[in-house]
């Protein structure tokens, strides 16, 4: 054994070190921050904003709106950052949020938040299908002309399509488990993280640099000749105005409406404290990683909003929403962001690039978030309310088999709703999840007065204007989340409002209820068996 | 809980009397994971305790005496100054909370130890810890005031050999480290040693001697129906074990975006359990490896350490006849 004296540059040493276990380099803050911001698919939001802006949004400024959910998520960003500083353990929120406020709040939350990423499974796997694979092929077929490239695109937007590709995509990533593990997981994500960068970005961005709406609408003329539509702008344009296309000029409501569609990224950029408790972070790793990711989201959207526009305009979005998508060739539906810019490219191979760039970003949230979920299930088990089978780890691949099974399950079921019904929107979802996020704000607002002893040791003990900093945080996270809640409930356009879809909000607290019923029939199953699971919560004294 | 009011940690129950365990591993230095885990008795109402290894510090934080009288010391890479008695008391209480050693030094005596050789540092670190690991023990000694509370503490890998004098020499603690011991119709083999680690620790053995020590102490143990395992490395490949791969160098070896990981946990403690098949068997020593698994009939446990959160994990084991139920705890 040796031991190290850290030198402060050229003064005394600081502290005194020993070579002993644990005492290791931790893994980097890089690897958090490319986790959150492949996670919070900012390609898909994006591409999202663009379809919907016609029937939800019109006169919304894209900018003005991802800025507002932005600031709303920003101090939540913070406060997850702090709280996976503070509680660095596997299950993320479900740990913050069972000990800071009781365990049945924390376990309700966790499983809300499981079951809504269980539905929102469906908007990526079909979008894989309708916008991935089918966009593919009818970007090769507007490029070359083959009829055989259109019909083999146009299958995958049929119910059929979407479901039997999305299933399949459930479960080559549940399979990458299985046989590779996390590993291969990670192998598998930063190829896709490299596809994502320069197809879901780079590519538009490079394309609005040198692209405008003149040399768009002559591709776009070429492309739509090439699907058996020859004038395909001035068709679309026909056609949007027939459905009664009208320009809008810019509208403040709009703009705070359509915060519920960027709420996508800005709400559920914090995803790393999931996986806080697999490897040791060093003290900051979170912080620089989580509200760090909301920077680089924002200076991508930054960049690719303006370049887009520059070739793709609001009007241009608008129409191609209006307008019958068979009336200028597109029997399959409109184009979404990628497809356009694969368009504006002129090139069968810069726009092949896009589309399986962004089809990336849908393809590793799949895993991704098997991840997650099977990490909160992993957590449950851990503490005995659910079974103790849903935490087995399969030894050689290092891998929660059976929470992966039961998410794997989940996910085709969710794509089976969002093939065969329309009973959930795309944005629906955002409504359940953000209540537990919700919280976790009032769980971290409370933290110092419940967790007194761990706060005050921790770099987070100080105070501001007299109250604790993390309350202040909690707080601020509180009135962002809550703000965000509000603009879900009063939009429309998301699939929650409580005008249009009041039914999604009596969904969310049902989830609650059964979730904290499943609690106290698990805690009287268990003491039956001698186990006592809520010693797991119950506090040690400090002094 | 009702079922606990006979005897502290024992009860009646159709399989006869049950002993509740609590055990806990690897807190480092940190005085208030000592704190909380000598409170475990109380509120988890356990009437044995076992402190499975690795329990003195890292990190000396020297805390220098200024002209004025006032103190200094580097706190998460900030300077804190503090004036008075309460600050001080306060610095340092901080300082401990998270796992290290405060001591009050001169400017001049943190360049001499800067200046010794790595063997002399080690020496006057060890010097340092023990005079923090007394204070624990005499705090065992107020804490534990239910005579009926059995409290076993065991050196892990990390801790220099000074540790065991002390353990010897506390009365309210027992020492239980390459021994068989006995509590409530129940047998504990302990081993602190771990397998080769790349960090060269003070407690380490070539696999051959660890088998051939677990299994000593097995055999001496006798019935395994009644018979738990206390060894701080856990056996190998079993996810109790997994943890970042490093280098030469003590960095981690990454695999893509995130760390490799491997299998860190002992091939002997591995045989060792398969061939004995004990009750139940308790490791720590990879912090970031919590969980529970059995190995045949064995239930095999790692509560893993948050050392560093000020939070202290924990497992707490019923234990019943032959029947062994297991519910991990963090307080």
């Amino acid at each position: 054994m040796s031991t190290t004296a850290d030198r402060e540059q050229a003064g005394s040493p600081a502290l005194f070190t020993r070579k002993a276990t644990g005492l290791v380099r931790e893994g980097r803050t890089r690897d958090a921050l490319f986790y959150n911001v492949m996670w919070s698919s900012v390609a898909l939001t994006f591409a999202f904003f663009w379809i919907l802006y016609p029937f939800a949004y019109q006169g919304s400024n894209a900018i003005l709106a991802f800025l507002i959910a932005a600031a709303l998520g920003l101090p939540g960003a913070f406060l997850y950052a702090m709280l996976a500083q503070l509680m660095p353990r596997t299950g993320g929120d479900y740990v913050f949020n069972s000990r800071s406020l009781h365990p049945v709040a924390g376990f309700a939350a966790s499983v809300s938040y499981c079951f809504w990423l269980a539905v929102v499974y469906g908007v990526y796997t079909t979008y894989i299908a309708a916008y991935g694979i089918g966009a593919f092929s009818r970007v090769m077929a507007g490029n070359t002309g083959s009829s055989g490239w259109l019909s083999f695109g146009d299958w995958f937007s049929t119910e059929w399509g979407l479901f039997l590709t999305g299933s399949a995509a459930v479960l080559i990533s549940a399979l990458m488990f299985v046989l590779g593990g996390t590993r291969l997981f990670f192998k598998v994500q930063v190829a896709a993280f490299g596809l994502y960068m320069v197809g879901a970005f780079l590519l538009p961005i490079v394309i609005g640099v040198f692209q405008d709406s003149g040399g768009f609408a002559s591709n776009f003329n070429d492309y739509g000749a090439n699907l058996g539509t020859p004038d395909a702008m001035n068709a679309m344009q026909s056609s949007a105005a027939d459905a009664g296309y009208a320009s809008a000029g810019f509208s403040l409501e709009a703009t705070v409406k359509s915060v519920s569609v960027f709420w996508f990224i800005f709400g559920f950029i914090y995803s790393s404290n999931y996986f806080a408790g697999e490897i040791r972070l060093r003290k900051g790793t979170h912080l620089r990683s989580i509200p760090g990711a909301v920077l680089v989201a924002v200076l991508f959207l930054l960049v690719l909003t303006p370049a887009y526009l520059h070739y793709a305009s609001y009007d241009l979005n608008g129409m191609l929403g209006f307008a019958d998508p068979a009336a200028y060739g597109f029997a399959a539906g409109a184009p979404a962001y990628p497809e356009i810019a694969a368009i504006a490219s002129g090139s069968s191979i810069l726009g092949g690039l896009i589309v399986i760039g962004f089809t990336a970003g849908l393809l590793i949230w799949l895993p991704q978030t098997m991840l997650l979920i099977s990490r909160s299930m992993f957590a449950w088990s851990f503490d005995r309310i659910m079974p103790e089978r849903l935490s087995y780890v399969d030894p050689r691949r290092r891998s929660p088999v059976v929470a992966i099974g039961v998410v794997t399950v989940l996910a085709i079921a969710s794509t089976a709703i969002y093939a065969f019904t329309d009973w959930f929107s795309t944005l629906s979802v955002l409504l359940g999840l953000s209540l537990t996020l919700l919280v976790t704000a009032v769980a971290g607002a409370a933290l110092p007065y419940r967790q007194k002893a761990m706060v005050a040791a921790s770099p987070y003990g100080r105070t501001v204007a007299g109250l604790p900093l993390l309350t202040v945080v909690g707080g601020l996270a509180l009135l962002g989340f809550g703000g965000a809640i509000g603009i879900l409930l009063w939009d429309p356009g998301s699939g929650a409002s409580l005008s249009e879809n009041p039914g999604k909000l009596g969904l969310a607290a049902i989830v609650y209820a059964v979730a904290i019923a499943v609690y106290f029939v698990s805690r009287a199953i268990r003491r039956r068996q001698g186990i006592d699971f809520e010693l797991a919560y119950r506090e040690l004294p400090p002094e | 809980m009702g079922l606990l009011r006979r005897k502290r940690g024992e009860e009646e129950a159709g399989g006869g009397r049950a002993v509740r365990l609590y055990y806990a591993s690897d807190i480092h230095g940190t005085e208030t994971l000592w704190s909380k885990f000598l409170h475990a008795a109380r509120v988890y109402e356990a009437g044995v305790l076992v402190m499975g290894g690795d329990v003195t510090g890292k990190v000396v934080v020297p805390v220098v005496v200024e002209d004025g009288g006032a103190h200094v010391a580097e706190l998460f890479g900030r300077a804190e100054r503090a004036g008075s008695d309460e600050e001080l008391a306060d610095l340092e209480g901080r300082i401990r909370a998270n796992g290290m050693y405060p001591h009050r030094m001169s400017a001049a005596e943190v360049d001499r130890v800067a200046a010794l050789s790595e063997q002399a540092r080690e020496a006057w670190f060890a010097e340092v810890m023990l005079l923090t690991f007394e204070r624990w023990l005499a705090l065992a000694e107020e804490r534990l005031a239910d005579p009926a509370v059995r409290c076993f503490v065991m050196p892990g890998n990390d801790d220099p050999p000074a540790v065991d004098g002390a353990i010897e020499r506390a009365t309210r603690v027992e020492g239980c480290d390459g021994r068989v011991v006995e509590f409530g119709g129940y047998r504990m083999v302990s081993l602190g040693y771990s397998n080769r680690t790349p960090f060269d620790s003070p407690r380490e053995l070539d696999e051959d001697e660890l088998y051939r020590r677990v299994c000593a102490l097995a055999d001496q143990a006798g019935d395994m129906d009644r018979c738990v395992f206390n060894l701080h490395v856990p056996p190998h490949d079993s996810t109790l074990d997994t943890c970042a791969a490093l280098d030469e160098h003590l960095e981690v070896v990454m695999a893509g975006s995130e760390p490799k990981l491997i299998a860190a946990g002992s091939t002997a403690v591995r045989e060792a359990i398969e061939r004995y098949q004990p009750l139940a068997s308790l490791h720590g020593h990879i912090h970031e490896s919590a969980g529970a698994t059995r190995i045949g009939r064995t239930l095999c446990i790692n509560p893993g350490s948050d050392y560093h959160t000020g939070r202290i994990a924990g497992c707490v084991l019923q234990l019943r006849g032959d029947g062994v139920r297991h519910q991990f705890v963090t307080g």
